[in-house]
């Protein structure tokens, strides 16, 4: 991580901005803003932030244009900032290549801790075990360890949780999970993730993680602390 | 190998056996007591069968019960219910009939419909019973019959042979097929005869039963064979079906396929049941081929023609109808093209010269296919005696005339030739005759043709050639001569009129054709829907001479049928017609007029029936005199599934104008809520981030604590009507997946979905192990029990228990669907009396509520549950303890785990 990491703040309402840019410069940000969607995209080229806060409902372009526009040549984390909370428009955010919403009213806490997730996205672990709680996961001997005692999973289950550990805090939408796991034409197993996640759920009740349904949208493994 | 091959199960016969379960499943069971003559005792049995079936609690309906006097049979009848019969007024008399529409509205599980084989009487709904008894099937009630092997219609020829008797009343041998299951009464001949002599036989309405001595020793041996050999028939066939499709030993039947030649002559009828007799026997498909010539029918023979077709189409044919003048020729084609592998025709008399050559043809041409000459019975030998060979059928009032004008035109052939006679000489005079035949054969008939024929070589004869005024010629190259005129005179006057009935049969199918097409146009390409309709009924009125109504059904999402005609309609049928029209509407059939149907209606009616749906009726309305035969009637059912195509896209197109209508809009009300919560929102965020930041830096007043839980309940607020705005725009679309509900219930009482109301009350969550998986959009069901929940813990005093629990009642529907019910109980005082309904309102608050509320949680949550199909119920705990109870019932699949 870079000493003073750069957050870009791409929104309209200067209230929020000043808020924003209070709340990062707290925990060390370096903070830029933009107020419209193509002096965001021209900041964004220009500063190389580590992190870009994204609104949905610009003056001038959709906040998911912008995100569009980003995606084409940056990898950077993107947060969007909404307050359209129908599930459909995070669905469609998150699959255009968002890594993480929060929805307005926010709380700071939460968003800061989002912001730290999708940040770490950037450089994935290069080692082959994963760790998260009390689950170690290795990935080259296809191994589940639960506290140290060794955890029996089915195939399927096996490659949900690989991904959920993998994106770990993360968001992953449905069909982020459906096509990972099951392949390119898996929609009709969407009725059955359910199932499956319920069935894994039970499985890794004592591991201190948490794998949380976004309603409508996808999953989350969240740590309990 | 080979046998691997055929021990391989049809899947046609699969398919149909699964067809055949599943009809069983939805419509009614038809059971057939059949008997061999009137006095076997079919009624006693059923009336036995149906005591037993009253006493394992079958909810059943005697409807019609015929004891005709007897006492066993009457004491069977007591007890059970019946139906009281409809009396019509019919000239005078008073009638009674089986009253259908008392019986459908009462709809029992089953009803007992006696002698399958009578004649309704007229003004009924249907012309027979057996019509009835279908229509109590197809709306899913049971039926007990009884009927006599003489009354059905493949088996009449039989009977008549047999006994000498006709029998008038017939029901079709399809209505057999229907049957589920055929129980044949049987009684040794000895023993009738015993009954009758007792007196205990009801010997018939018909005097001609007892008068051609019906019931003789003879006879009867002969019905009781009968109908032991077509009940064993039945059962074979049955068993057969049941066979190919367990793969028992599998019989594989033939390919066959049999066509039959029919024309208009009243052995038509007796070809047809011969031909189904014998297509039954071999389980094959059959086909009925009538051959037009260009000769137009005399109108006895097209409604002869048009009964026996219909016949055809009863007994389950299929009914191909050609052109050709060569009829054998055209027979061969079809047979071809439809790789028959026999062809049945009937036996040609020694007086039919035509047919044999027809016969001959056939057979000399017909390759691999077999060729069958039947012997045609004649079912009524009254109309035997009156039946004549069809001539032509020509336009009677201009005959004479042109009879006249023959003699005339050799009249003045006459006068001309004297008047340059003696300037020509006689051969002249011969080619001007010839001259006039075929002026003569341009517009007459072919009768008149050969008259004037015959007439101008005569008086050629007579005037011109020597010696005068005699018949005599001298000669022999005139006798030669006069022999060659009259040859040519006749061929002539032959060719000429037959290329002229050519054309006109070109002409007449030309005006149909395009009639066809005019319809198909200006229905399809006018602007305006009810332009096109209203050209499209005036061909239908110019073709027909007949006045027409249209009935189309309300739209795509109402498919009750509009009780107002559609203007482009000439007719407006009378109040009576509508039970006509709804009837047609409702089953899909023709009826009315030249129906057996309601035949006293005033139109006959036609559904508009395309593959999908029926989208309105057209009424034809013709003249007093006029007739409905059977090309008429085909181009008929031709206009109506061109209307009927034409109205489906119409109403298509409103469909998708509305469905674009309602996007727009949607898309509008989208827009205004996120630019409404944008607003709302943004502030809020401002207002909630200043207050972390000041936690944050360690800023701390009581008046920071009251301006958190305003924020905060202003954000509840703000997101309850938002919410509420939504479901009332019914932009919420249910997305069901397959889920536990345990988990579902985790997720919504979860502290991240209901905060902190939970924290002072004892959740019980009693869900039982077994519970199946469920189909539904688990986020709106966890949201509505959230807001349940989060209502009961906000209105009920802290430290009192919340109980959440959950079954699954197996649905009245068969398959997975079941209703899925969730309870939520909670230990406060209860709803108010009459809040039951009212807390669902929107912003309704009971009486005594803590402060804080919107009144909104309720409200939101049902329409949650009602957006997937639902409902929440609210009332007092079932369980007898104080506080009340939310019921969230949905219908769900399920799936066992």
């Amino acid at each position: 991580m870079n000493a003073t990491p750069r957050a870009l703040i791409i929104d309209d309402e200067v209230q929020l901005r000043r808020l924003l840019r209070l709340a990062l410069e707290s925990r060390g940000y370096e903070v830029h803003e933009a107020d419209n969607g193509a002096r965001g995209l021209s900041e964004a080229v220009f500063r190389k932030p580590d992190v870009i806060l994204l609104d949905l409902g610009l003056p001038d372009l959709d906040g998911l244009q912008v995100l569009k526009r980003l995606r084409e040549w940056t990898e950077t984390p993107v947060l969007i900032l909404s307050v359209r909370d129908q599930e459909d428009v995070k669905v469609t955010a998150l699959e255009s290549g968002a890594d993480d919403y929060v929805t307005k009213p926010f709380s700071t806490a939460e968003l800061l801790a989002r912001l730290t997730v999708i940040q770490k996205r950037g450089k994935p672990a290069e080692t082959p075990v994963l760790q998260a709680g009390k689950l170690t996961l290795d990935l080259s001997q296809r191994e589940v360890l639960l506290g140290g005692e060794p955890l029996k999973l089915t195939p399927i289950e096996y490659s949900l949780l690989r991904l959920f550990m993998q994106n770990s805090g993360k968001i992953i939408t449905q069909r982020q999970v459906l096509t990972t796991v099951w392949g390119p034409n898996a929609a009709d197993q969407a009725q059955y993730l359910r199932v499956y996640v319920t069935h894994l759920r039970k499985k890794i009740a004592d591991a201190a993680v948490e794998i949380r349904n976004e309603p409508g949208i996808g999953y989350r493994l969240v740590l309990l602390v | 190998m080979n046998n691997d091959h055929h021990s391989r199960p049809d899947p046609d016969a699969l398919l149909a056996d699964l067809l055949r379960t599943e009809a069983d499943a939805r419509s009614g069971r038809l059971f057939i007591f059949l008997g061999m003559c009137p006095g076997v005792g079919k009624t006693y049995a059923m009336l036995k069968a149906a005591r037993q079936r009253l006493l394992e609690g079958v909810d059943l309906l005697a409807g019609v019960v015929e004891t005709h006097g007897r006492r066993e049979t009457a004491e069977l009848l007591e007890g059970l219910p019946v139906q009281p019969l409809r009396t019509l007024d019919h000239r005078g008399h008073e009638l009674h009939e089986f009253d259908i529409d008392a019986v459908l509205l009462r709809k029992p599980a089953l009803v007992l419909m006696d002698e399958l084989a009578h004649s309704n009487v007229p003004g009924s709904r249907h012309a027979k019973r057996y019509q009835d008894v279908l229509e109590l099937i197809s709306s899913g009630i049971d039926v007990y019959t009884t009927l006599n092997v003489q009354h059905i219609e493949s088996q009449v020829d039989t009977v008549r042979q047999i006994t000498g008797v006709t029998i008038s009343e017939t029901v079709p041998d399809s209505i057999l097929d229907c049957a589920h299951d055929i129980e044949l009464i049987d009684l040794s001949v000895e023993k009738l005869l015993g009954r009758m002599s007792a007196g205990k036989v009801y010997m018939g309405e018909r005097a001609e039963l007892a008068a051609a001595s019906f019931f003789k020793e003879a006879n009867l041996t002969a019905l009781r064979e009968m109908a032991l050999r077509f009940t064993a028939e039945h059962v074979d066939r049955d068993l057969e079906d049941i066979r190919r499709a367990r793969r028992v030993s599998t019989p594989w039947r033939t390919n066959a396929r049999l066509l039959v030649g029919v024309g208009p002559s009243p052995y038509a009828e007796s070809l047809i049941r011969w031909t189904r007799r014998a297509a039954m026997r071999q389980g094959c498909q059959w086909l009925v081929v009538w051959v037009e010539g260009s000769r137009p029918l005399a109108r006895e023979d097209q409604e002869r023609l048009a009964r026996s077709l219909n016949l055809a189409r009863k007994l389950g044919a299929e009914i191909v109808s050609v052109t050709g003048d060569n009829v054998g020729a055209a027979l061969l084609q079809v047979a071809q093209e439809r790789n028959i592998t026999q062809i049945i025709l009937g036996k040609p008399g020694p007086r039919m010269l035509f047919q044999t050559s027809m016969a001959d043809e056939i057979i000399g041409n017909s390759g691999d296919i077999d060729v069958c000459l039947v012997r045609p019975v004649l079912a009524n030998s009254r109309l035997a005696r009156s039946y004549r060979k069809p001539a032509r059928g020509e336009d009677a009032p201009g005959r004479f005339a042109e009879y006249a004008w023959a003699v005339g035109i050799s009249l003045g052939g006459v006068a001309l030739g004297y008047a340059v006679f003696a300037a020509t000489g006689y051969v002249f005079i011969g080619l001007m005759f010839l001259l006039g035949i075929i002026f003569a054969a341009m517009r007459f008939g072919r009768g008149p043709v050969l008259l004037l024929a015959t007439l101008s070589a005569l008086s050629w004869d007579f005037f011109f050639i020597e010696p005068y005024f005699t018949l005599h010629i001298n000669k022999l190259q005139d006798v030669i001569m006069f022999g060659m005129f009259f040859i040519v005179a006749i061929c002539m006057g032959h060719l000429t009129t037959r290329i002229r009935e050519r054309e006109q049969a070109e002409i007449r199918r030309q005006r149909q054709t395009t009639a066809l097409l005019r319809v198909t146009q200006s229905a399809a390409l006018s602007a305006e829907p009810d332009d096109g309709l209203r050209e499209a009924l005036s061909t239908i009125n110019e073709l027909h001479r007949a006045d027409t109504a249209l009935f189309v059904r309300n739209s795509n999402s109402d498919r009750s049928l509009s009780a107002t005609p559609h203007p482009a309609g000439t007719f407006v049928p009378s109040a009576k017609e509508w039970g006509v029209i709804n009837w047609v509407y409702d089953h899909k059939q023709p009826a009315g007029r030249f129906t057996d149907t309601l035949p006293t209606s005033q139109a006959t009616w036609f559904p508009l029936q395309t593959s999908t749906a029926v989208m309105g009726v057209l009424g034809i309305h013709l003249d007093e005199d006029a007739g409905l035969d059977f090309g008429a009637r085909v181009s008929v059912e031709a206009y109506a599934l061109q209307l009927a195509l034409v109205l489906e896209k119409e109403q298509i197109v409103q469909a998708v104008n509305r469905a674009q209508l309602h996007h727009q809009s949607e898309r509008l009300q989208r827009t205004l809520l996120d630019s409404v919560s944008h607003e709302l929102k943004t502030p809020l965020t401002v207002i909630q981030a200043s207050l972390e930041g000041m936690a944050a830096a360690q800023i701390s007043s009581p008046y920071l604590e009251e301006l958190n839980t305003a924020s905060r309940r202003l954000q509840r607020v703000v997101n309850n009507l938002l919410q509420m705005t939504r479901i009332e725009s019914t932009a919420v679309r249910p997305a069901q997946e397959w889920c536990l509900l345990g988990d579902v219930i985790q997720e919504a009482v979860s502290t991240s979905a209901i905060g902190d109301a939970l924290a002072r009350h004892p959740l019980s969550i009693a869900i039982p192990d077994d519970l199946p998986a469920v189909r539904l959009d688990s986020h709106l069901v966890a949201q509505a029990i959230t807001n349940i929940v989060h209502n009961a813990a906000v209105y009920t005093p802290a430290d009192t228990p919340i109980i959440i629990g959950a079954s699954v009642h197996p649905g009245s529907r068969s398959g997975s669907v079941a209703t899925l019910r969730i309870t939520i109980s909670d230990g406060g005082r209860g709803l108010n009396p009459g809040d039951e309904e009212r807390v669902f309102e929107k912003f309704y608050r009971a009486q005594g509520s803590p402060a804080g509320g919107t009144g909104l949680g309720l409200s939101i949550a049902r329409g949650l549950i009602r957006a997937q199909g639902g409902d929440i119920t609210a009332g007092p705990r079932h369980d007898g303890a104080p506080g009340a109870e939310f019921i969230i019932t949905l219908e769900t699949e399920t799936m066992a785990g």
